[in-house]
């Protein structure tokens, strides 16, 4: 995950360069750089945020971008209403409550923190409870009961914020 | 657990069935003689008994059968795998007691056993039938140091370590149904629960529960299971000493979990495949919606059900729906008459 002086020296050091397009992609998150040849400015698009504390800082460097986008392009970006997936850890089965009968462990604009349990994914008799990991609420539940998910496979969206 | 109680046991133990002095054990172990006396009375309490004589000292005569930590310790032969155990006589269930140890930060290798459950549960919290004191009921606490995304396989390791155990101590062969359940004739001899709390990439912990029917009569087993589940006595016509039972099983998942670590799933994937139910066999399953049937060819490298479908294709199953017995009739009928004959 980049800081905030770190992207700070990227834009520096693609601003000098040659380069017209920059691309970073690490664990979920993307930063994409690009260069316009007329005037200089920097766009910035984030797809997806991880729980680390550095995001605060990005997430206000994406804020500032977005503002100035909105005064100096035209450009249209997708809209981002949350800053963190929920991913399956292994491939299995969906399961939104622990037993058939009873209400599922979350549901959409619940409010989670770090520990509530959102899921469970089962896998050769292997009940793996999934937490949330950030504080956050649910804005969008992308597995259904009993769905067979893959690895990594998004399975929540969260919004922080 | 007191240490010191762990201490003389061991002590007492290692002597076999010679005499130690007081004057040594209170030596050896740094406690008053009075401690190891009051300790032995302890002892006593969970049904062990000391031979006591003058200038020759202690020993062990009788150890008890009466399920407890200590019995499950005396001569547990483990370096790591139940140095902490828990005993309760009664509890709800061992499943929900061990997760509680492990979010509180339980060591790695720590057993829950109780002679009887009030609330056993099985997958979904269905229910497992186990308030009698004739069954084994516990729970263990591993913190392996493997991606989550292996973790399924201990589930196998541990149905090979049951069908194992099962065998040697009954002479019995158990069937596994993929991925972790123990049939004799059919019916359900023992169940595997695992559960397992991970990051993306790290496992905090894994509970994995055992249950397995052992001494109790047809009588006694569940109305509502009678027909489905059976016992190693009602398989048999015989009891068998579940504190032995426990050792076995203790000695035999450390073993056999410490070479999963080393070397890999392919020694626990020969042994699973031998003991597999329905190994050829046509099934009807369903994965998500779709249902189809398929023959079992065993499982793959990485535990999964190997499926052959209609069209001839081999499918990996982590996840399915499996109707083991009704596409064959004559699996409902009992042939425990089998397994009683080997025995006479």
């Amino acid at each position: 995950m980049l800081k905030l002086e770190d992207i700070q020296a990227l834009i520096q050091a693609i601003d000098q360069s040659s380069l017209d397009e920059f691309i970073y992609e690490h664990e979920g998150s993307k930063i994409k750089l690009r260069k316009k040849s007329n005037h200089h400015e920097h766009k910035k698009v984030m797809t997806s945020v991880s729980a680390e504390p550095e995001k605060y800082e990005e997430v206000s460097e994406r804020e500032q971008i977005k503002e100035q986008e909105n005064h100096s392009s035209s450009e249209k970006e997708e809209t981002i209403a949350f800053d963190h997936e929920i991913l399956s850890p292994m491939v299995g089965t969906f399961y939104h409550s622990s037993t058939p009968d009873s209400a599922p462990f979350v549901s959409l604009g619940d409010k989670v923190n770090e520990k509530t349990v959102v899921c469970i994914v089962e896998a050769m008799k292997l009940f793996n409870e999934i937490e949330a990991d950030v504080e956050g609420e649910v804005v969008e539940i992308l597995a259904e009961n009993g769905e067979l998910v893959e690895y990594g496979q998004p399975l929540f969206r969260v919004k922080t914020k | 657990m007191s240490s010191t109680r762990e201490q003389l046991i061991e002590l007492l133990a290692k002597q076999g069935g010679s005499f130690v002095s007081g004057q040594w054990i209170s030596e050896t172990l740094e406690i008053s003689r009075t401690a190891v006396w009051k300790q032995m009375k302890q002892l006593e309490k969970d049904g062990y008994q000391f031979e006591a004589v003058p200038n020759k000292g202690y020993r062990i005569v009788e150890v008890p059968h009466k399920l407890s930590a200590n019995t499950i310790q005396w001569g547990l032969h483990t370096k790591w795998l139940g140095k902490e155990i828990v005993h309760h006589d009664r509890i709800s269930s061992t499943q929900t007691t061990a997760i509680e140890y492990a979010q509180e930060g339980c060591d790695h290798g720590t057993v829950i056993v109780a002679n009887r459950q009030s609330n056993g549960r099985g997958r979904l919290s269905r229910q497992w039938y186990s308030d009698n004191d004739q069954g084994i009921w516990l729970s263990v606490v591993l913190r392996p140091d493997i991606s989550p995304m292996k973790a399924p396989q201990l589930t196998l390791v541990t149905a090979t370590v049951l069908a194992e155990v099962i065998e040697q101590i009954s002479q019995t062969t158990p069937a596994i149904k993929w991925p972790n359940d123990l049939l004799l004739n059919n019916r359900k001899l023992a169940g595997i629960l695992t559960e397992m709390q991970a990051e993306q990439d790290k496992i905090h912990y894994l509970v994995i529960g055992i249950g397995i029917n052992v001494n109790q009569s047809y009588q006694e087993m569940d109305l509502s299971v009678r027909e489905i589940a059976t016992s190693l006595q009602i398989e048999t016509g015989k009891t068998f000493h579940q504190t032995t039972f426990i050792q076995l099983l203790l000695e035999c998942l450390e073993r056999r979990y410490q070479q999963y670590l080393d070397e890999g799933f392919h020694l626990i994937k020969a042994s699973w495949e031998q003991y597999a139910y329905k190994m050829n066999k046509e099934v009807t399953y369903q994965t998500g919606k779709a249902k189809q049937k398929g023959f079992i060819r065993g499982i793959a490298e990485d535990g999964a059900l190997l499926m052959e479908t209609e069209s001839g294709r081999i499918d990996s199953l982590y996840s399915a729906e499996i109707d083991w017995f009704s596409s064959d009739p004559g699996a409902t009928v009992r042939k425990t008459l089998t397994s009683k004959q080997q025995e006479n």
